[in-house]
């Protein structure tokens, strides 16, 4: 028999909460952590933020990898209806794709409460927390902007196209950046969120336009992908910026590499989402509306270094 | 809000389908006097921006508005106990506080040649800019939209439709005001607008809703 990593890592995460301590849980049930792949270290930060708020608040947890599959996703949250797990946080594998399972927990009795990403129905999970993407990305392009001398070719990296995220994210750069007529898109590529794809897009970006000098990228981990096309082409001139705050690109940052990034508090957002399952379960109400915005925060070289695991020491 | 008017008729046409009915319309929508709802997030909420702006937009910036002198006072003490006191902002964690405010100051700065045109106003007689007056077309910011109670991100489809809120009410602020045609540095700016806060208020980036100049 084979097994993909992917499966490795799943099998190892559910022996690992079969085997959790039973002295840690105080018998207040079972919640389910859905995510996209820990390969990228944002949904890793979401899970492990999860998890320790839920062991710390007496739940027992199952953390469980959709891959960005809407029915791997499907199939997992059938899996934590049938282990009759009390709430589920889920960062999702879409937007419209989403709203049946959670449809279908919520018929169940289990209310999901998400992270990150937004689906297109209110009404149906009981927290959408997501980062204000729009805001950040604003924030992001301004730096880019100001780096770039308001004037030049740029390319810019986008996300994959199911995912809101990836559309926000674009539009809150343009707001800013179309508002300076020197600065040029001469390429805009989806490079799906992927650090491997960013790194084969950027090769081709870079052989059809040699003179570029600067990508705005929709987020880190494409960051880290088009910075190694960069370096390996020896353009490590090129103003780059990025989008999340992962660690990679932190020390990037300090190395004067990478040159800015946008952090959205995943890891907060993720204890935050588990703090107001707990409250809902209590009491029936999570004393705040469905859908929340959480402001981003611009890392530069002025506070790189504070930044670990998405969040900022003060 | 238009999705919950679509829902009904969606499952009226369902139910006719189903059961074998024809709905015969009288009239077509364009004909009865009702307007054709727009089609993309820009339009339509452009529309609900104008929709709202007179009856229920400028109402919550009158009774709010706290004079800028005094808020600065305060936010010095306790940026929480202003926000209390008098800010505006959506529920949830971490959300900063905005505020409408009222002032006046020399203006010590112009960009009028610029989509993102402004004005750098001196309120505190330093004969600095502390005061960043947007005058557009081009207005950064989600100050006007997140200080609206009646506004909730959970009312809106996603966060893509819930920005062009956020750049409509900015248009239709843009559209109120009478831009100055010359160069008014060294005239006095009045001026009343929304602003959200991020550290201190020293210098704040402020969304006009009323402005005059001279005097």
């Amino acid at each position: 028999m084979t097994m993909t990593r992917r499966e490795f890592v799943s099998a190892l995460a559910v022996a690992a909460c079969l085997l959790a301590s039973p002295a840690l849980a105080q018998d207040k049930g079972l919640m389910a952590i859905i995510t996209p792949s820990h390969d990228n270290p944002f949904f890793k930060a979401e899970a492990v933020g999860a998890e320790k708020r839920a062991k710390e608040l007496g739940y027992d947890t199952i953390v469980l990898v959709h891959d960005d599959d809407p029915n791997k996703q499907s199939e997992m949250f059938d899996t934590a209806i049938a282990r009759g797990a009390k709430a589920i946080i889920l960062d999702n594998a879409g937007a419209d794709a989403t709203v049946a399972p959670v449809q279908r927990a919520k018929d169940a009795g289990i209310p999901s409460f998400l992270i990150d990403r937004e689906i297109k129905e209110s009404g149906i999970a009981i927290s959408q927390i997501v980062s204000n993407n729009y805001q950040g990305a604003q924030l992001g392009a301004e730096k880019f902007v100001e780096l770039m001398g308001e004037e030049g070719p740029y390319v810019e990296l986008v996300g994959r196209e199911a995912d809101t995220n990836a559309g926000i994210r674009s539009s809150g750069y343009h707001d800013i950046i179309d508002q300076y007529p020197d600065m040029k898109m001469v390429a805009q590529q989806s490079a799906n969120w992927s650090q491997t794809e960013a790194y084969e897009k950027m090769e081709s970006i870079l052989q059809a336009n040699p003179k570029i000098k600067g990508v705005i990228s929709g987020n880190d981990t494409m960051a880290m992908g088009a910075w190694a096309a960069l370096e390996a082409a020896g353009r490590t001139d090129v103003i780059l910026v990025g989008f999340d705050g992962s660690n990679d690109v932190r020390d990037s940052i300090i190395k004067g590499g990478i040159k800015a990034t946008v952090l959205q508090p995943a890891y907060r957002e993720a204890q935050l989402a588990v703090e107001q399952a707990d409250q809902y379960l209590k009491t029936g109400s999570t004393g705040q509306q469905e859908k929340q915005l959480m402001d981003c925060i611009l890392i530069d070289e002025t506070n790189a270094k504070a930044l670990e695991t998405f969040a900022l020491s003060e | 809000m238009l999705r919950q008017i679509a829902r009904p008729i969606l499952a009226a046409a369902a139910f006719a389908c189903l059961s074998g009915f024809t709905i015969v319309w009288d009239k077509p929508a364009s004909e009865t006097g009702e307007k054709a709802v727009p089609q993309t997030d820009e339009a339509r909420m452009a529309a609900y921006a104008q929709e709202n702006w007179q009856n229920k937009v400028v109402p919550v910036i009158e009774e709010h508005v706290v004079p800028l002198a005094k808020l600065r006072g305060l936010v010095a003490e306790s940026a929480d106990k202003a926000g209390e006191a008098y800010g505006l902002r959506p529920e949830g964690e971490a959300n900063p506080w905005n505020f409408a405010v009222s002032g006046e100051g020399k203006i010590v700065g112009a960009k009028l040649k610029s989509r993102a045109a402004k004005l750098e106003v001196d309120t505190d007689g330093d004969g600095k800019g502390d005061v960043t007056i947007q005058l557009g077309p081009v207005i950064r910011g989600t100050a006007l939209r997140d200080a609206m109670p009646f506004i909730n991100f959970t009312d809106f489809r996603d966060q893509i439709e819930f920005a062009k809120l956020a750049n409509a009410l900015n248009d239709v602020a843009h559209g109120r005001l009478s831009l100055p045609e010359s160069d008014p540095t060294g005239e006095t700016a009045h001026f009343e607008g929304v602003f959200t806060l991020r550290g201190d208020a020293a210098s704040i980036e402020l969304v006009p809703t009323k402005l005059t100049i001279g005097g």
